[in-house]
């Protein structure tokens, strides 16, 4: 496998969403209003991001964030972004899927996926540090849409949609080493042009990002997310894999997802507080398990002991080491 | 533009004043880009933060409609920081100082032409000399040199003008060249020089600041960072759009820069030039088309009932006396034998005066903006609106729509059914009282249809055809020829008032028994009438290459063509770009098909790629490039040379990398005796800009209706009581102004119930318009694509954070903007990209309007009105462009 990258240099992005447009257009989704996406009704984001975010039936934005800015004769600065997934070498989607849905590309390290194997758990959005994944409807079920990395045009000689249309060269695909090494380049003309906060995003985030990014006005305008990490929410939705690991067919796979279905199975979108260690539902305000019991064990110990082996073992370093549960910690 | 897209990677400066180019002509960022990697200065001068601010170095923000107070400021700082401290050691020695260019000055413009003693500028009135209070005018006639001697044309056997009494031609009085008076010193009080820095020393950088709302260190930023493109060698390019142009002073704007470039040195040098972005893909190729109210097919002007009513006057009015405009006689008279064929002869002045004329006799204005008087008038009783869409992008639609009503018919040819097609169902308009018959014809899309397209680079190029035309849609060439046939058919059968302009008519482009753009093509680049036939019926052979029936003998260039009527041309300045006779059927063996995208040269010419008009020219005075020697300014960048031991010019005609000859490089004579043709080349001289009678670039220009140097004044709507610079508030002479009380003016008259004036105390904020890169124009093509609808989901207007705060607006709000014209409702963003501005010691607001929704039923709910409702219709006199840019309205916000 040769890992391929798509580079992002936001310095050369004039923001005309080309990209945006070329993704909905080889992939074939519509822009219908919906009700997350009632553009109809002019629905303008602060920042002149439409639609606001991700979506079902879209995969790739750009966003758009103005501020002021004291620091250069402009006074004023425009970061333009790109909202999509980035690819992650240690992606947290593809260790939870419990349906084999999504996979690393053997040729690029992309993150690509079947979406006729996916059960609609949603697992993928909690693992996600990014908040990428979205879902479709089918006639009753979900079913995960992301960006696939293109690697149908790419294992075909092309190369993805996006950076195909792209007209000031802002995106660039290709080999991820070259990709990094153009990024580079690219930094030190930024740094000598004053921007100073300007950084490569992706190089070594998730153990290594598929999208390398030039961001010209740093991760804050950016919006781009520090330190990466699977969310640690994530490994209490990976209790699930054992009962679907278990079912190695496609059968049983099948039948679960039927079963998950038929009772109008549909797990929580959960998070975790830091604070208090608590893992609380989203939809209902209920905290799910408690994080402050007297246990010897840490809190991500005991919100992975359900997991694979094979699972914990790609834990994040800092997760792996993690507090103790209980209030009286620290 | 002067030059093209790829020639922007040579520059040294780029200046976007009046245009977001990377968002509206996203191809221009690819190659600014590359100049800016080179190490480039990039600036932005705006009334608000663009996408290309983003890209840039540089941002000042400047108050819409002040650009000319800006351009003097800067001539002002060029002045007094370059020119003045080094011209008189320049005099002594001859030789250029490195930061700036004398010898281009003196030699390549007119800064040392003697101007008429007449000639003056009275700050106290704002008026130049020649103002005819009576007519409300200007005479130009003291704009004019002073003449040290006049020489006629040579017409002798041997003379230069002897083609011009041969049998054939019409017969005109010639011209005669009135060499003008010069001073090399620029010393003379009355050379242009002299006048110029006189005329511009009032616009201080003080002065300048108050006027535009600028920051001073912002504003001597910008300028010192532009004088460094006035050194030999170094190029500083203006890209300008509409932001420019849509002004009741957007002609001198233009002016503006292009003497803003000539004083710079920038003109004809790679990575230089004036570089207007069109606004749409073949804009450029309407206008060369003659798609204007004053000008026919290249440039040439039409036949009007004053100077040019016969073939005569329009040859004496309008054929120079010396430049390469002397052949003029050549073009009209080719362009006359193809709109006529052999109904044209020397005996009826070649079918002249079946042309229409414009009525110049009573001053009449005949342009979109005037066309609508004319409904209300009732003197225009039908309309054809064809790919254009005024319900929406005329200013005042709401006056459109209004007079559209009064009119008998009006016919729509359009891709989807606009709001022009649908003006009876605008929110405002009731379809119960309007007797307007309404037709609409579908039309193919430029992927439907083979043709060629033109760039604003003048790259003209071969397309063919991708997909078949969606339903009943037909080509335009198509539809035009259906109509044809059926009005020709009528006029044959019924007569009618004045036949022979319509049945003398060449209307012949047929291929294979269907109308064809290929034969159009030829018309275009012309042929000689010896070895064409157009009477036995084009057909082509089975490989599509060449003609079985029928047979075209085509020019290689213009140089070819004739004024005697055995050559015939519609389009002169195409010529040569459909030129292979080998194979005319096939376009694919055109120089217009040019695909090798071979850079020769490394300076981006792509001389094989597309065919650049005039004559394959990519950067027009390239003379202006080399010094008086012949040799480049920058030797890295060089686009023609005198070659000093060969005596003979290196240009793209010779050798690889260069670019054509935009000057006279060579001339041939051709023995009379042994029929033996002898070039020689012509040693380097001054004569850089040879589409002028001077061929020198004009700083000072009498061509003007209003006035010799751009002068600065307020827009139609304006916050300010006062000209900072000078007695008078607006322009003297704007199309649509006021009739001053007590005055018969000649002329189309606006009543004020049409422009509807708005003044500051009511309507507080100064408004401008502009697209989004998602829409394009009025959206009747991109608001049928969902996917850009839901990347711009409609109008907005965006405002500075101090003025949303003083109004309790916030992004998302839904806000009422209105003058005395029209209430529009749009979606409000608020954003740190607009900036309150310090006027005069005032604060003064300005918002932004995008204009790309309205009622018509494509994607995307919008009930408001156009925003163009709001948009004054006054403009421009000489282009009759309309003021979009800058006019006033208030704000609330609203719940509706």
């Amino acid at each position: 496998m040769t890992e391929m990258a798509i580079l992002f240099d936001s310095s050369r992005c004039t923001g005309c969403r080309g990209c945006q447009v070329a993704c909905k257009c080889w992939n074939d989704l519509p822009s219908e209003p919906t009700a997350e996406n009632p553009y109809d009704s002019v629905n303008w984001d602060d920042k002149f991001t439409h639609p606001a975010d991700l979506n079902s039936c879209t995969r790739l934005i750009m966003t758009f964030n103005d501020f002021e800015s004291e620091s250069s004769q402009k006074r004023v600065g425009w970061a333009f972004s790109r909202r999509a997934c980035q690819h992650c070498t240690n992606a947290g989607c593809v260790n939870i899927c419990p349906a084999g849905a999504l996979r690393k590309d053997e040729d690029t390290g992309m993150v690509t996926y079947d979406q006729d194997k996916c059960i609609g758990c949603q697992n993928c959005s909690a693992a996600c540090p990014f908040d990428v994944p979205r879902y479709e409807d089918r006639g009753g079920k979900t079913v995960i849409n992301k960006c696939s990395g293109c690697v149908d045009r790419v294992a075909h000689g092309m190369m993805p949609a996006c950076v195909t249309t792209c007209q000031p060269g802002a995106l660039q695909f290709g080999e991820r080493d070259a990709m990094i090494e153009l990024a580079h380049e690219r930094l030190a003309f930024l740094q000598d042009h004053g921007y100073q906060d300007a950084c490569v995003y992706g190089e070594s985030e998730m153990d290594g990002l598929h999208v390398i990014q030039v961001l010209k006005h740093g991760m804050d305008a950016h919006g781009a997310v520090k330190d990466p990490q699977i969310p640690a929410a994530a490994f209490l939705s990976g209790i699930m894999k054992p009962v679907t690991a278990v079912g190695a067919g496609a059968t049983v796979l099948g039948l679960a997802a039927m079963f998950g279905l038929a009772h109008g199975y549909k797990r929580d979108t959960l998070v975790y507080n830091d604070g208090t260690g608590d893992t609380i539902s989203l939809e209902s305000g209920q905290v799910t398990k408690q994080g402050n019991g007297p246990d010897e064990r840490t809190v991500v110990e005991s919100m992975t002991e359900n997991l694979p082996e094979k699972v914990k073992d790609k834990l994040p370093a800092s997760l792996a080491q993690g507090k103790k549960g209980g209030d009286d910690d620290e | 533009m002067t030059t093209h897209w790829c020639d922007m990677q040579n520059t040294d400066v780029i200046l976007n004043i009046g245009s977001n180019s990377v968002e509206n002509h996203p191809v221009s960022s690819k190659w600014l880009h590359k100049a800016h990697d080179k190490g480039a200065k990039w600036m932005v001068v705006d009334p608000r933060y663009t996408r290309t601010a983003e890209q840039a170095d540089i941002y000042c923000p400047i108050r819409s409609g002040t650009d000319i107070a800006f351009y003097g400021g800067l001539y002002n700082y060029i002045i007094t920081n370059l020119i003045e401290p080094g011209l008189a050691e320049y005099t002594r020695t001859g030789k250029n100082p490195s930061n700036y260019n004398f010898e281009y000055l003196i030699n390549y413009t007119n800064a040392s032409y003697i101007l008429m003693e007449e000639y003056e500028f009275d700050p106290e009135t704002g008026l130049f000399s020649g103002w005819n209070e009576e007519s409300e005018s200007y005479d130009a006639h003291s704009w004019h040199y002073e003449t040290e001697e006049e020489v006629p044309w040579d017409t002798s056997v041997t003379g230069a003008y002897n083609w011009s009494v041969a049998e054939g031609v019409p017969e005109f009085e010639k011209p005669v060249l009135t060499v003008p008076k010069k001073d090399a010193t620029l010393q003379n009080e009355r050379c242009v020089y002299q006048k110029f820095k006189e005329h511009y020393s009032r616009y201080d950088m003080d002065t300048v600041c108050k006027v535009c709302g600028m920051d001073k260190e912002d504003l001597e930023l910008v300028y010192s960072t532009w004088a460094t493109s006035c050194a030999p060698g170094k190029a500083g390019t203006i890209l300008y759009a509409l932001g420019q142009t849509q002004h009741t002073y957007g002609a001198q704007n233009t002016r503006a820069m292009s003497v803003l470039q000539l004083l710079s040195g920038n003109i004809g040098v790679p990575g230089g030039g004036v570089c207007a972005l069109r606004g749409e893909p073949n804009v450029q190729g309407a206008t060369d088309m003659g798609m204007l109210v004053n000008e026919q097919p290249a440039y040439l002007k039409w036949s009007n009932t004053t100077d040019r009513d016969t073939l005569a006057h329009w040859l004496e009015s309008q054929t120079y006396s010396d430049g390469y405009y002397t052949n003029k006689p050549k073009f009209m008279i080719s362009q006359l034998k193809e709109f006529y064929g052999d109904n044209a002869t020397v005996k009826n002045d070649y079918g002249y005066d079946w042309w229409p004329k414009v009525p110049s006799h009573d001053g009449s204005d005949w342009s979109e903006m005037s066309s609508f008087e004319k409904m209300k008038e009732g003197t225009m009783k039908g309309y054809y609106a064809w790919g254009m869409n005024p319900c929406h992008s005329a200013p005042n639609t709401g006056n459109v729509r209004r007079s559209m009503a009064h009119l008998d018919w009006a016919v729509t040819i359009d891709q989807v059914i606009t709001e022009t097609a649908s003006f009876w169902d605008a929110p405002d308009m009731n379809a119960e009282e309007i007797g307007t018959t309404c037709y609409f014809l579908p039309c193919a899309l430029i992927y439907e249809k083979p043709g060629t397209i033109l760039n604003s680079g003048r790259w003209i190029q071969w397309r063919q055809q991708a997909v078949e035309p969606w339903d009943e849609a037909k080509p335009d060439y198509e539809i035009c020829d259906l109509l044809w046939r059926e009005i020709v058919r009528l006029y044959k059968e019924e007569g009618g008032v004045a036949t022979d302009p319509i049945l003398k008519l060449k209307w012949d482009y047929y291929l294979d028994g269907k109308i064809d753009p290929r034969p159009v093509s030829w018309a275009l680049n012309g042929y000689a009438l010896e070895g064409s036939d157009w009477k036995s019926g084009f057909k082509s052979d089975a490989k599509g290459e060449k003609l079985t029936s029928g047979s075209i003998n085509l020019l290689s260039g213009y140089a070819n063509l004739a004024a005697d009527g055995s050559t015939a041309c519609g389009m002169w300045i195409y010529s040569g770009f459909y030129s292979n006779n080998e194979a005319p059927v096939s376009a694919e063996s055109q120089p217009v098909y040019g695909r090798d995208n071979t850079d020769y040269g490394g300076l981006g010419l792509y001389n094989k790629w597309a065919y650049s008009w005039p004559d394959n020219r990519r950067v027009i005075y390239n003379r202006a490039s080399a010094d008086m020697n012949g040799q480049p300014w920058n030797k890295d960048k060089c686009l023609v040379k005198w070659d000093k031991k060969a005596k003979a010019w290196l240009t793209g005609k010779t050798a690889d990398g260069f670019d054509n000859p935009d000057f006279v490089a060579s001339k041939s004579a051709t023995d009379p005796k042994t029929g033996v043709v002898t070039t020689t080349a012509i040693e380097p001289n001054n004569k850089a800009f040879f589409m002028l009678w001077e061929q020198n670039g004009r700083l000072e220009s009498y061509g003007m209706v209003d006035g010799p140097l751009p002068e600065h004044f307020e827009p139609f709507e304006t916050p300010m009581s006062e000209n900072l610079l000078n007695g008078r508030l607006n322009s003297p002479c704007f199309l649509g102004r006021p009739e001053t009380a007590g005055k018969k003016r000649k002329g189309t008259q606006y009543v004020d119930d049409s422009t509807r004036h708005a003044t500051v105390d009511e309507y507080p904020y100064v408004a401008t318009t502009y697209s989004v890169t998602e829409h394009w124009q009025t959206g009747a093509q991109t608001r049928a694509c969902p996917a850009l609808v839901e990347a711009m989901p409609g109008d907005m207007i965006e405002m500075s954070r101090e003025l949303a705060k003083e109004k309790g607006i916030q992004t998302g709000d839904k806000i009422r903007v209105w003058n005395r014209r029209a209430s529009v409702v749009v979606t409000a963003v608020v954003t740190p990209r607009l900036r309150p501005l310090t006027v005069n010691g005032k604060t003064q607001h300005q918002i932004g309007l995008t204009h790309h929704y309205s009622w018509s039923k494509l994607f995307g709910l919008t009930t408001h009105g156009a925003v163009n409702d709001l948009t004054p219709n006054v403009g421009d006199p000489n282009s009759q462009t309309p003021e979009y840019k800058a006019f006033l309205v208030n704000i609330e916000k609203t719940t509706v």
